[in-house]
């Protein structure tokens, strides 16, 4: 699916965000990646998705050097990936059914995505995707009224209405109760799995992204940190991995206790309890 | 706890910058004073006070009667339709220009980073310039010189005052247009983007529903500035009431004037209304 090798990104500040990432994923995986906040997660979602363009280095998709891509072909590789933002990234002032259609944007005419905003269409897939993330209610509801949580199951809704054949979800729970955060986690994960696509997720929290992920990126300074399933994480590497990111360490400590925030829902993970 | 002066000391220190700004201010005014001829006295003398008086007294009561009143109908109803039609050449002219005129629509910015260098600038830098100076060539020139040059064009009457207040206010709305455009959250926009979104999906999905509240507030706006500017260019033949204000000051009949003025005053009056409605129905 994806294929990267020494890809860099500075921006035109001078931060350098990734500093030589190489990875591969398969089509079909699904990978967390975690890490303390400023690692360049989120940068190296934007280049995955095909908005940022890497200052060196090379990415390709299912084969394809993405530097060569270009209008229409640009635009139909930008279509087959879906993205969840950290911040929910909707149009406040669109109806809810709007911005679960505008998942079609890829696909469709200009006259065809104007007379939709006159006259929804496809208000049916739109109304069965808006049930499948739970809140069916909420079609014609303004999206700036809804709850961050709500507006957050909008942005899947769109993924869904879209169908791409990777979803890139970036913190798609950080702004959720714990309980709402773990039906998220496996409704991604699920979804992903219908209809085989290929999942990658950032996760704040290390609790969900071992207990729902086969494999586990690492990311730290712009580089990938480690890279291995679940059960190979040792206290010790996310220890090294959140060094001098104090707030996180807290999350960390609680994970030996079973008291973190994700209450009742976890048990104390293995090896966390010194 | 640190005190207030230990964590801003620039605030306390001493600096000349607002005692330079007030001495520049007091010379610019005392300049303006002397050259724009300012002199109070001239308002109080014997024949000033005379000629406003001669007008006082010509303007009440002022000119009610029906036949008179009957014939206002037509240009007030001219000075209306001149600031319709007028807006809406304002519109046509300023939101595509406006559109181009947004550089992070057209080249700058997160929509633009895949796009190549040669691109950007000739299919976009080329066509933002170009709209950019058209907009401002529209606006710098006054309504009232585009009016006396369209009368020379096209002749007397309404048209040429449709025409000025088309050219003139579409060259601010394109300005206000890009402005409001440029303002708009890009994080939304970035994600129509990434979803395989072209520009006009982007357009109509992010970026006209974002700023439709500021769009249509500040082109009610103008259309009450309309009413107003489509009155003074009647005094140079572009029909509407102006031409009758002027044609009675020219006759001294200054009853009529008064009335006129009043009539003027509803009109601006009713179109403040109107353009509440509309913006309390929009901007929500
Ligand atoms: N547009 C930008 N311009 C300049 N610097 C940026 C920009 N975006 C990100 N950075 C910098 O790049 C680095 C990586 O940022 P990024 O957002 O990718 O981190 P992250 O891992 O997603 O963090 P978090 O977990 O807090 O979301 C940071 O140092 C950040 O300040
Ligand atoms: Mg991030």
């Amino acid at each position: 699916m994806y294929e990267l090798r020494d890809v860099r990104k500075v921006f035109d500040d001078g931060s350098v965000a990734l500093d030589g990432m190489s990875l591969t994923v398969g089509a079909g995986e699904h990978v967390a990646f975690i890490g303390p906040s400023g690692a360049g997660k989120t940068t190296l979602f934007r280049i995955l998705n095909l908005t940022l363009r890497p200052t060196s280095g090379m990415l390709r998709l299912n084969g394809t050097d993405v530097a060569t891509l270009s209008g229409a072909d640009l635009r139909r590789a930008r279509t087959s990936i879906g993205t969840i933002y950290q911040q929910h990234n909707l149009v406040g002032r669109l109806r809810v059914v709007h911005n679960v259609l505008a998942g079609n944007l890829g696909r469709w005419s200009t006259l065809t995505a104007l007379g939709s905003l006159l006259r929804p269409r496809a208000t049916d897939e739109a109304a069965r995707a808006l049930a499948q993330v739970g809140i069916p209610e909420k079609l014609y509801a303004r999206t700036d009224e809804l709850s961050g949580g709500q507006q957050q199951r909008v942005a899947i809704a769109r993924v869904l209405i879209q169908d791409p054949d990777v979803v890139l979800a970036d913190e798609p729970v950080s702004s959720v109760d714990p309980t709402l955060a773990v039906s998220i986690v496996t409704l991604l994960r699920d979804i992903s799995n219908e209809s085989r696509k290929t999942l990658l997720m950032n996760l704040h929290s290390v609790e969900l992204a071992l207990t729902y992920f086969p494999r586990i990126l690492g990311i730290r300074e712009g580089r990938v940190h480690f890279d291995l399933s679940p059960d190979k994480v040792s206290p010790e590497m996310l220890e090294e991995l959140y060094a001098g990111h104090g707030d996180e360490r807290g999350e960390l400590a609680a994970l030996g206790e079973g008291t973190n925030s994700f209450g009742k829902a976890c048990r104390p993970l293995p090896g966390f309890d010194r | 706890m640190a005190r207030p002066a230990d964590r801003f000391p620039a605030s306390t220190a001493k600096s000349a910058f607002p005692y330079l700004l007030a001495v520049a201010f007091a010379l610019t005014f005392a300049l303006s004073l002397r050259a724009a001829q300012v002199d109070p006295r001239l308002l109080f003398d014997a024949q000033a006070l005379g000629n406003v008086a001669r007008f006082v007294r010509g303007a009440l009561p002022p000119k009610l009667d029906p036949e008179f009143l009957g014939m206002l109908a037509r240009p007030a109803a001219e000075t209306i339709q001149i600031s319709v039609m007028g807006m809406v050449i304002a519109v046509l002219l300023g939101a595509p220009l406006g559109l181009l005129a947004t550089s992070s629509l057209t080249w700058r910015g997160i929509l633009h980073e895949r796009v190549t260098r040669r691109a950007r600038l000739m299919l976009g830098a080329a066509p933002y310039g170009a709209a950019r100076a058209l907009l401002s060539v529209f606006r710098s020139i006054p309504e009232y010189v585009w009016a006396l040059m369209f009368v020379r064009a096209v002749g007397l009457g309404p048209f040429p005052g449709v025409l000025a207040i088309g050219v003139a206010y579409g060259g601010m709305l394109g300005k206000v247009y890009s402005e409001i455009l440029e303002a708009v959250n890009p994080r939304p926009l970035e994600t129509l983007h990434a979803a395989g979104a072209g520009k006009a999906g982007v357009v109509l999905y992010g970026l006209l529903p974002e700023a439709l509240p500021h769009v249509v507030s500040y082109t009610l706006y103008r259309w009450e500035c309309a009413i107003r500017a489509s009155a003074i260019l009647g005094f140079v033949g572009a029909g509407g009431l102006g031409q009758q204000i002027e044609l009675s000051m020219r006759m001294f009949q200054f009853d009529e004037v008064l009335t006129l003025l009043a009539v003027l005053l509803l009109l601006v009056g009713t179109v403040d209304f109107i353009s509440g409605r509309i913006r309390a129905r929009v901007v929500r």
